[in-house]
């Protein structure tokens, strides 16, 4: 048994997909997806208020997740770490993915006005709470915020990972400088952006409604999200092949100790904002929680509250469980079955306020979208090496121990 | 009886490494020869040497986690039983069941911090064997060196491998620079 940090490495030589080989995955991931996606189009035409939720739900549960990525890349320069250079590249991956969301988000901005949001359609004028925020919730400024949302995560995103895959062409350290001074900007930006788009698309879906926590709130799952994602990503990769002498075991615990303090974070957020409502029982700030404390939302508020924090706390709790890729992917899985919850509690329960009502299209909307997203990401995988070949702290990532 | 001009029994031998390196290949060794009761000393700590050494994983993450399920326990009880059960509060209109628990949660959360810090820092101290007085290796002037630029092996005489010439040969070929037999406290 040799330690690792004492231990002489060589340079792993850079790895790339083979696009080849993943064809049946990409083939069943992009059919299942234009299927889907058909089948949501049929479901505008049987019923475009359930068709816009659903495709708000599943946007929403795919833009954590990459915003999430996006968070991890920005964090890692900003900190300089050294650790996360071998799974770097694949968060850069997931946050590429902002063209397409925002080619997703297009139904959503349609739908918008007569399904989704209620303010759009009421005059200002018959509304006090309404006109009070009507310097904010205005259409037009709707759209120009969400313009400006997608422009700067795609720009971001596109920046880090071009700067990131430049570096691997000339192994340039001025990259690693530029990013880390993009990053100090980034993370503040990128906290506005998220923060304003969480208030925008789902607090908005409430006009009467607000919250302080909410952004935070969304961040914690989108970070939380996105590792499990991250996990579930090289575990993957790691089972067909790749990255075999460059991700150890000891950056499953890293991964999983990120997952077990997001898995905490989220809870305390999601706590403070709860009982700080609970308690002051404030009218205008309880409509939130009385809704989904009432019919059979209660029940899955519960089951939210059981499943996304307390089954995974008491499960992660053991250094050995953060080790094992097996057992850590089984709880990266289940976080991520309780994200798609959290987000549907969100949601849902403002077109159905009668009580829990599953509908075909929500689970259409999750496979077109997610579906598509899995086929494009495939689909540019194969074109960079699958960890960043030549960053300065390679080596030191690879000889990592915690 | 012991008279004033017999030593005391001895403690173990201690031995002095040129550096960290030598230390921590040294350590390998001592490990892979099955030695038991040892330890080393060193002016910080250095990356890798649990596995060196072949140390198992701390129990005091076991004793941590009940210090804080006791906290959690009696935080719940002493917050619940007199506002649900012995004196129900009423409250704007809060539940008088177990669904009022949102309101116990701080005291529950902070008395599960504060149980398991207490937890983690007394089971600390005793698996360390402290607080002490003194402990016979610093019986050896040199031994001081051990907070400044020193690297040093213990080997303990209780160890069922410890001879006090063989183990100072040892000692000598993994490359110790200076060996000394240190005694336990004259009484």
């Amino acid at each position: 048994m040799s330690d690792p940090s004492h231990a002489t490495f060589q340079v792993p030589p850079p790895e790339f997909f083979d696009r080849a080989k993943a064809g049946v995955t990409m083939l069943v991931l992009g059919g299942a997806g234009l299927l889907a996606l058909l089948a949501c189009v049929v479901g505008y035409f049987v019923n475009p208020a359930q068709l816009a939720f659903s495709w708000l739900f599943a946007f929403t549960f795919f833009f954590t997740i990459c915003c999430g990525s996006l968070f991890w890349v920005l964090l890692h320069h900003a900190t300089d770490a050294a650790w996360s250079v071998v799974v770097r590249r694949q968060v850069e991956n997931i946050a590429g993915l902002f063209p397409w969301l925002a080619l997703f988000f297009v139904p959503i901005a349609l739908l918008a006005a007569p399904y989704l949001y209620s303010w759009m359609a009421i005059d200002p004028a018959s509304d006090h709470l309404l006109h009070e925020k009507a310097f904010y919730l205005k259409p037009g400024l709707f759209y120009l915020r969400a313009l400006g949302y997608f422009g700067f995560l795609i720009l971001v995103s596109r920046a880090f990972r071009r700067h990131s895959v430049r570096q691997d062409a000339t192994g340039d350290v001025k990259h690693t400088f530029a990013m880390r001074k993009w990053a100090f900007g980034g993370l503040p930006l990128f906290a506005v952006s998220l923060t304003f788009a969480a208030v925008d698309w789902l607090m908005a879906l409430d006009y009467t409604w607000f919250s302080t926590m909410w952004g935070v709130y969304i961040f914690a799952g989108s970070a939380l999200s996105s590792m499990a994602v991250l996990i579930l990503l090289i575990t993957w990769l790691r089972g067909r092949g790749y990255l075999a002498n460059v991700v150890s075991q000891e950056h499953y615990l890293i991964m999983g100790k990120l997952l077990f303090a997001f898995c905490v974070f989220w809870a305390y957020i999601g706590f403070s904002q709860y009982m700080l409502i609970w308690y002051a029982n404030i009218p205008e700030e309880t409509s939130y929680f009385l809704r989904r404390n009432t019919e059979s939302w209660n029940m899955l508020n519960i089951i939210l509250v059981i499943g996304h924090f307390f089954i995974p706390f008491l499960f992660l709790l053991r250094r050995r469980v953060k080790q094992t890729a097996g057992v850590v992917c089984i709880v990266a899985i289940w976080i991520l079955v309780m994200h798609l919850l959290d987000i549907y509690i969100i949601v849902m329960p403002v077109l159905h306020p009668g009580g829990f009502t599953p509908h075909p299209l929500d689970a259409l909307a999750l496979a077109a979208i997610g579906g598509l997203l899995g086929f494009f990401f495939l689909s540019s995988l194969g074109k960079n090496s699958l960890f960043a070949a030549r960053d300065p702290r390679l080596i030191e990532s690879l000889k990592c121990t915690n | 009886m012991s008279t004033p001009f017999t030593q005391p029994p001895v403690h173990g031998i201690v031995a002095e490494m040129p550096s960290a390196q030598v230390l921590f290949h040294a350590a390998e060794k001592l490990r892979d020869r099955g030695f038991k009761h040892w330890d080393v000393h060193t002016p910080f700590p250095i990356h890798g040497m649990d596995a060196a050494m072949g140390l198992k994983k701390s129990p005091v993450g076991y004793f941590v986690f009940f210090g804080g399920l006791t906290g959690s326990l009696v935080a719940l009880t002493l917050a619940g039983y007199p506002s649900i059960i012995e004196y129900p509060l009423i409250v704007a209109g809060k539940p008088l069941n177990l669904f009022t628990i949102p309101a116990f949660f701080p005291i529950i959360f902070e008395l599960t911090i504060l149980l398991s810090a207490f937890t983690a820092v007394g089971s600390l101290l005793a698996f360390s064997g402290l607080p002490r007085w003194n402990h016979p290796v610093f019986n050896w002037d040199k031994f001081a060196r051990v907070s400044d630029d020193g690297f040093f092996v213990l080997i303990e005489a209780k160890d069922a491998q410890f001879n006090e010439k063989g183990t100072a040969k040892l000692l000598a070929e993994l490359g110790a620079t200076d060996i000394a037999l240190v005694h336990e406290d004259p009484i």
